[in-house]
């Protein structure tokens, strides 16, 4: 492991039996099938791909809310996946998660105050007066008031419940903090109230982020690194502007290509995939791209392309950019 | 001169809650031109789908009340018609696409019953012919086997293949007006991108109007003909699509428009609007984007300001009075 990386992932998978009934054979979803990255101290990692690749699964196991099947997570040093639970457990303040599903996230019997200062309270943090000043201030970061502090959390609007998610999970000053869609929710305004805390969190707190989305423009603007997933594989992985400006894997392209314009005026070529996500349970043979892909060649029917390097840590995993000479030469034409 | 499908005047609509009446629609006036896309931005809570729903004739019936104003549908007057009279337009001559996708399916009807409905209640058709024109639709929104998905559950269906669902269900009628509200904001960039691009041409096709609720205005920008901005229960600002975004008049759209990502350097701290919206309840005299308005003077807390116009392009905001006509750029 290298000196830098807060947390390195290798060979990760989890997969989900889905019980079909008594008769039949259960079903097997790789919603995590052999991921390996890591993430440098300080730095924010960004997670992209569609719904269902499986960018939650794996933020979920990396915090051990769900087990992993197979495969290694060390963070600082330490492999998480085996530690007892004791020590996981005080392991959880310097690692928290931002959920998704504002509405699920947040118990509704609790008020704001009682959430916010659970955590708090649970890790033993300040004393009882700096634990209110601090959620009062952590609630104004937030774009919240004191005034909320008694009501719960049904009284509030989607965005609204999404900021208190953040605000609970910031409050404990942790180290490193998966934020699993912590914006989609929000207001253009408020959105980037919360980009702005959570970059200025960052740079107070050397804090590092696991920065799960499918909004690529805030990924672009905050990010420093990209994996981009599909059917539960990283399929590429680069430097944020790297990736923007240069990427390789036809998915990739796709996607980007997809970003609505900024103005009206703006045109855009679009690469507009046919058809809808595969299931997972049952995914494409060879490349799993290959059913939407435009390039699609014979071989990526049957054989599954590996992850190369293509050049200073940008690495793909697509059939147009093996090493076999004439691959290369359709790699030069459509890139 | 273009005619006019939809005219919404100073409509004012209250709700009872547990602490006394609230009015989070304050006065909403916009006007919805035929074979036109009118995009509706605005903050969570400014009263976009209230506002829709009022259109449509879904507002809670005994919680809430349209206190002011009226809307006119085909120069109709609809603002009280009663449920009778609002089937008869409802997923025929209006429809609308929900927010939540999965709330709107019903889940233990196939999508072929489902379908099946509206054409029962509006169409004289045999069963025949509605499982033809059922099949139709679907194949028009894109969904494959669309003689077998007519079987298939709700939850049998992907997140994108749902939500053509809903839009057939919508389409089926042949709508004048197709209410959007947040039609792709659960669905992938890609997906997102197949389904706008199938609105586009399913309205280029119809000739029907859209009025298309969004908060991201990459949305609009590839969407709509013109815009209203929604602060805090009223129509702020209404402009030609590419006059909003390269003249801005009100200080809300401008702050929102210079917030967005691809508008700030990459990792920079983004342009952002301070503080919050207030709550009905926190509305004074004043203009009701003064706390937050970076431009904000004397008047601004003193009166609301009321709606100045620059041709097409209205703005509620004490800059361009005419002796003032302060340029915010
Ligand atoms: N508890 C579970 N049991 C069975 N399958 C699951 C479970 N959780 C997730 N899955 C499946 O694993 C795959 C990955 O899901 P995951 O939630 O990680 O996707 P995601 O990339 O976060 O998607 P989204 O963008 O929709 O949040 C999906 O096919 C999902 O249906
Ligand atoms: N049934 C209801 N009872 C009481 N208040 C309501 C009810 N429905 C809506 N409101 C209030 O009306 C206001 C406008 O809500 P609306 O749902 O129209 O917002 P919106 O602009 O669609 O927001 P979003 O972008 O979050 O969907 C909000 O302040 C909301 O709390
Ligand atoms: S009226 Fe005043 S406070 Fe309101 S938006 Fe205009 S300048 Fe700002
Ligand atoms: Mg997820
Ligand atoms: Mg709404």
């Amino acid at each position: 492991m290298t000196e830098s990386s807060l947390i390195e992932v290798k060979n990760l998978k989890k997969y989900y039996e889905i019980s079909q009934g008594l008769f039949k054979p259960k079903l097997v979803v790789k919603a995590v099938d052999d991921v390996s990255f890591s993430i440098k101290r300080g730095e924010t990692f960004a997670l992209v791909g569609e719904s269902g690749c499986g960018k939650s699964t794996t933020g979920k196991t990396l915090l051990r809310l769900t087990d992993a099947t197979s495969g290694e997570v060390r963070f600082k040093g330490e492999d998480i996946l085996s530690l007892p639970y004791e020590k996981m457990r005080s392991l959880r303040k310097e690692m928290q998660m931002v959920f998704q599903d504002p509405y699920a996230s947040l118990n509704p019997k609790m008020t704001i105050r009682q959430i916010l200062l659970e955590p708090l309270r649970v890790h033993k943090k300040y004393s009882p007066e700096e634990r209110m000043k601090k959620i009062v201030d952590i609630l104004e970061i937030v774009g919240l008031s004191r005034s909320h502090l008694d009501r719960h959390p049904n009284e509030f609007s989607g965005g609204q419940r999404q900021r208190i998610g953040i605000a609970r999970a910031v409050v404990l000053n942790p180290d490193f903090i998966i934020a699993d869609e912590p914006v989609s929710a929000l207001d253009v305004s408020v959105q980037s109230q919360v980009i702005n805390l959570m970059l200025e969190l960052q740079k107070e707190f050397g804090l590092t982020y696991l920065f799960i989305s499918h909004d690529l423009s805030v990924v672009e603007h905050m990010t420093d690194r990209v994996a981009v997933m599909y059917l539960g594989k990283i399929v590429e992985l680069a430097d944020t502007e790297e990736l923007f400006a240069n990427p390789k894997h036809p998915y990739t392209q796709a996607l980007i290509s997809a970003v609505p314009v900024s103005h009206p005026k703006d045109v855009k070529e679009r690469i507009v995939l046919k058809g809808d996500v595969p299931n997972p349970a049952n995914p494409p043979s060879g490349c799993t791209f290959h059913t939407r892909c435009p390039f699609v060649m014979d071989k990526c029917k049957s054989v599954e392309p590996s992850l190369t390097e293509i050049g200073n840590g940008h690495i793909t995993s697509c059939h147009l950019y093996s090493k076999n000479k004439e691959e290369n030469i359709n790699a030069i034409i459509y890139s | 001169m273009t005619e006019v499908l939809l005219e919404i005047k100073d409509l004012g609509i209250q709700f009872k809650t547990g602490e006394g009446a609230i009015q989070p629609i304050r006065g909403v006036n916009f006007t919805l031109k035929k074979g036109e896309t009118l995009g509706v931005v605005g903050e969570s809570g400014s009263g976009k789908s209230v506002t829709s729903l009022a259109v449509m004739g879904l507002l809670p019936e005994k919680k809430s009340k349209i206190v002011s104003g009226s809307i006119l549908f085909n120069n109709e007057d609809i603002t009280h018609l009663n449920e009778r009279q609002y089937r008869k337009l409802r997923g025929n001559e209006m429809s609308m696409i929900f927010q939540e996708p999965m709330t709107s399916l019903n889940p233990v009807f196939t999508i072929g019953e489902q379908l099946g409905e509206p054409l029962k209640q509006h169409k004289k058709m045999s069963k025949k012919e509605r499982k033809e024109a059922i099949i139709k639709i679907l194949k028009q929104v894109g969904i494959p086997r669309a003689e077998q998905i007519i079987n298939d559950y709700p939850h049998q269906l992907s997140g994108g293949m749902r939500q053509r669902v809903m839009i057939s269900l919508a389409l089926l009628c042949e709508p004048k007006l197709l209410i959007c509200d947040e039609p792709t904001t659960a669905l992938d960039v890609t997906i997102q991108a197949q389904i706008l691009e199938l609105m586009k041409q399913i309205k280029a096709e119809k000739n029907m109007s859209l009025l298309f609720i969004t908060h991201d205005l990459g949305v609009v920008a590839e969407m709509c003909d013109r815009v209203v901005v929604m602060y805090a229960g009223e129509i702020v600002e209404v402009a030609e699509i590419n006059e909003l975004f390269d003249n801005p008049l009100h200080p809300y759209t401008k702050g929102l428009i210079d917030s967005l990502p691809t508008n700030n350097a990459r990792k920079s701290k983004l342009y952002s609007i301070k503080g919050q919206v207030p709550k009905p309840d926190e509305i004074g005299k004043g203009c009701a984007f003064a706390n937050r308005c970076p431009y904000a003077f004397n008047k601004c807390v003193e009166s609301a300001p009321p709606t100045f116009s620059k041709g097409e392009h209205l703005s509620k905001c004490w800059l361009q009075e005419s002796d003032r006509q302060v340029n915010i750029q």
